[in-house]
């Protein structure tokens, strides 16, 4: 399974058949599930964010519903004020970018709770500041926009193309993350995560790298609040709120922490998990999302990343023997100690 | 290993039975399903009916928050609904204008208080063919579907809301309106109270630092405009904050005869009238209807040691002993104790509320000539002097204004004993 996996032309296959799916997925779909695909996207974006910070640096951030909400409001503002969609887009990644980086140039001093702490204050100021200004953001009742219509002769419909506009800017956003976290400045973060003397011996600044991290996560948290407008367009005081903060770490760490693909099944579980508890019940939606969060934590500690060598793992070991013993037997090296190993500093990364 | 010789074939083949596959998707562009087909075709005699009515069956649809936060009025804006249109059905179903009877029935989703879920729900709920989105809870949720539901054209009606937004401006946004009194309204009832007592009176005004706050504000200033009444002094707070103590301390050391605590969290307004008691403070108050509730406010609160505390209110109280024998409420009590309970735990008012919204739907039904959408709007847009039940006398339903929500008509009342009563003259 593993070598199969490796194989350029198989991955170069899946790649496609990826593409395919993608590009075909919103042609047949109903306006429902074009939104639900493209909310992935939004929150794929914002989650990736998150992920350069939280798993690729080991900083925690409890603000990102803050950045998200403050590009939306960027976003709607631009929108009433008739600005050309780029320009829109280029200040939804400056402006909370810099804000992003004004505030990690203090709280990067700071680490584990104490960096927490100060995080969690930005969506908790950011409510009834939001509320404070209601030219700039509509109060409380919010502010809606009606925008990005499919153009004249695209053969679209309107949540068709905005599916394809979002996906498009996520799709960029993620091949840049990418770039980022697999590059010199990724092998920066990943020291600076594991032990910050040795990257302070090896002549990489944590704290330049830390407040690097909290900006970019900040833009990418900007750039999802721009395509949250362009999908929902309405933003309120409830878009920034603390819960959905809360929401995207959790989500975070049940895609697979410092991982591409982790982000995107996060974004999937954060997007889909409410829709599927409520058409199993309605009333019980927060019971229904705490077991399925501890379900996943408990049978897959490294994330939804991990399922494919969860599966290989009872796949193999399922030859003989009971679950319990197998999973016994599995621990001496023969090979399948391999996805522990791999899952384990994932959960490590967590800060306690 | 084989394989893996010829590989460029295999990657050749399979590109492209994945390409003949996609162009195949491609061709069976999806039928325009979604909304819209509300608007009848003109010259016919009869129109199409719209989604989600059959001869036998009429779907309905919500979305509230039914976790988090606002669970509680939240949930009780379903159950009390869900309670009339099953105990209806269960009795037989409603008449329609049309001469047939057809079996209400309601998909209720959870949105936790978060607009963009709310436009999931909603979108999935014209989907699945709800045939009216009624009564939702939450402002901010509102707000958001509001222009998808009038594009689509999809009855977005009798909201759980006291904000204007909804039925200031029912020209811009025909197929939207709200419920229930607005904010507004209730303080400038109040207002009257004090301005009709012919002396001059000083209040000290406590309110939410938004736009609900100035509602408040506004409606009581409104009110009082050229009376003796005079505001001494305001304060406001963040729904955020943890106590309101230096708020109540800054007030009550104005002395003024009145406080307006229009604070709407509830653990805050408990905290409001324990406090300002505890530094031999005791002016008369007005609470407004959402943070009024006997058993959550005014026992925790202390409130007996008040000379009066007033509130607005729309509905009998069930649990109210004075109302013990009412027809209506034994009637509330038996469906909501069978349906609603499931749904909701704790009694708020909007169990109440959306129990008589339930009667105000069964209404226009009867009025609804043909089964489409425009119908039940006009229908809808029709009802005058309708008594719903558990609608406290003398407030009734006018859904024929085009800048008012379907109830506005307001009793001003008086806590006495475990519950309410008509309020004296001040």
């Amino acid at each position: 399974m593993k070598n199969l996996l490796a194989r350029p032309i198989v991955r170069l296959l899946l790649a496609v058949v990826i593409a395919v799916v993608i590009i075909v997925a919103p042609i047949s779909s109903s306006s429902f599930i074009n939104y639900q695909l493209s909310l992935i996207a939004v929150f794929a974006v914002a989650l990736l964010g998150l992920n350069i910070v939280m798993g690729y640096t080991g900083q925690v951030s409890l603000g990102q519903s803050a950045f998200l909400g403050l590009g939306a409001y960027i976003a709607a503002y631009g929108v009433r004020q008739e600005w050309p969609v780029v320009v829109i887009f280029l200040l939804c990644c400056i402006i909370p970018a810099a804000v992003g980086l004004l505030v990690a140039l203090a709280a990067a001093r700071l680490r584990g709770l104490a960096l927490a702490m100060v995080t969690i204050a930005l969506p908790i100021i950011g409510v009834p500041l939001a509320k404070r200004f209601p030219d700039f953001t509509g109060g409380s009742v919010g502010s809606t926009v009606s925008w990005l219509e499919a153009p004249e002769g695209s053969g679209l419909a309107d949540d068709q193309f905005r599916y394809y506009l979002v996906v498009a800017i996520a799709v960029v956003l993620f091949i840049l993350g990418r770039n980022l976290v697999r590059g010199r400045i990724g092998r920066a973060f990943a020291i600076v995560k594991s032990n910050e003397a040795v990257a302070l011996s090896m002549g990489i600044s944590p704290y330049r790298y830390k407040v690097l991290a909290f900006t970019i996560a900040s833009l990418f948290g900007g750039a999802s609040g721009f395509l949250y407008i362009a999908v929902v367009q309405y933003t309120s005081p409830e878009t920034l709120s603390f819960a959905t903060s809360i929401n995207l770490v959790a989500a975070m760490v049940i895609g697979g922490s410092a991982s591409i693909l982790g982000t995107v099944l996060g974004a999937i579980y954060f997007v889909m998990l409410p829709v599927v508890a409520g058409q199993i019940d309605s009333s019980r939606t927060a019971l229904i999302s705490g077991a399925a969060l501890l379900l996943v934590l408990f049978l897959l500690p490294g994330g939804l990343v991990s399922l494919p060598r969860r599966i290989a793992q009872l796949v193999r070991g399922g030859r003989g023997g009971s679950p319990r013993s197998r999973a016994a037997a599995d621990r001496p090296p023969t090979g399948d100690t391999a996805p522990r190993t791999t899952a384990a500093p994932e959960a490590e990364k967590q800060p306690r | 290993m084989k394989n893996s010789l010829k590989p460029n074939k295999r990657v050749v083949g399979t590109i492209a039975v994945l390409g003949v596959l996609a162009l195949t998707v491609t061709g069976c562009t999806r039928t325009a399903t979604d909304g819209g087909a509300g608007a009848g075709t003109g010259a016919d005699e009869t129109a199409a009916p719209s989604p989600g009515i059959t001869d036998t069956t009429l779907s309905l649809g919500i979305s509230s928050p039914l976790s988090g936060p606002t669970a509680g009025p939240g949930s009780c804006s379903v159950a009390g609904l869900d309670s009339y249109l099953e105990a209806q059905n269960a009795a037989g179903g409603f008449e329609f204008g049309d001469g047939k009877t057809r079996e209400v029935t309601l998909t209720y989703l959870d949105d936790t208080y978060d607009p963009a879920k709310t436009v999931s729900n909603f979108k999935q709920l014209v989907g699945d063919g709800i045939f009216a989105y009624v009564g939702a809870l939450g402002t901010p949720t509102n707000a958001a579907i509001m222009p998808i539901a009038n594009s689509e054209e999809v009855p977005q009606v009798l909201l759980v809301t006291g904000a204007t937004a909804f039925s200031e401006d029912q020209k811009a946004n025909p197929w939207t309106f709200g419920l229930l009194p607005t904010y507004y309204d209730e303080a400038n009832t109040f207002g009257k109270l004090l301005a009709d007592a012919g002396k001059p009176i000083t209040v000290a005004v406590l309110s939410q630092n938004d736009d609900f706050g100035k509602d408040y504000v506004a409606g009581l200033t409104d009110a009082i405009e050229g009376s003796d009444v005079t505001i001494v002094d305001s304060a406001t707070y963040e729904p955020t904050d943890t106590t309101l103590d230096s708020q109540v301390t800054q007030l009550a050391a104005s002395k003024a005869d009145v406080l307006m605590s229009a604070v709407s969290v509830t653990p805050l307004q408990v905290g409001v009238l324990t406090k300002a008691q505890s530094i031999g403070w005791l002016p008369r108050i007005f609470l407004p209807s959402n943070t009024s509730t006997p058993g959550t406010i005014l026992e925790p609160g202390g409130a007996t040691a008040y000379p009066a505390v007033y509130s607005t209110s729309l509905t009998k109280v069930p649990a109210s002993p004075t109302f013990a024998e009412d027809e209506d409420v034994k009637a509330y009590n038996a469906a909501f104790a069978e349906y609603g309970s499931k749904i909701a735990a704790v009694y708020t008012p909007h169990c109440a509320w959306s129990y008589a919204e339930g009667a105000i739907l069964g209404e226009a039904f009867k009025g609804m000539e043909e089964p489409t959408r425009d119908s039940f709007m006009t229908a809808l847009k029709s009802i005058k002097d309708f008594q719903a039940p558990l609608l406290l006398d003398g407030i009734t339903v006018d859904t024929t204004r085009d800048d008012q929500p379907a109830i506005s008509g307001l009793t001003l009342v008086q806590a006495s004993g475990p519950g309410y009563a008509p309020a004296k003259a001040y």
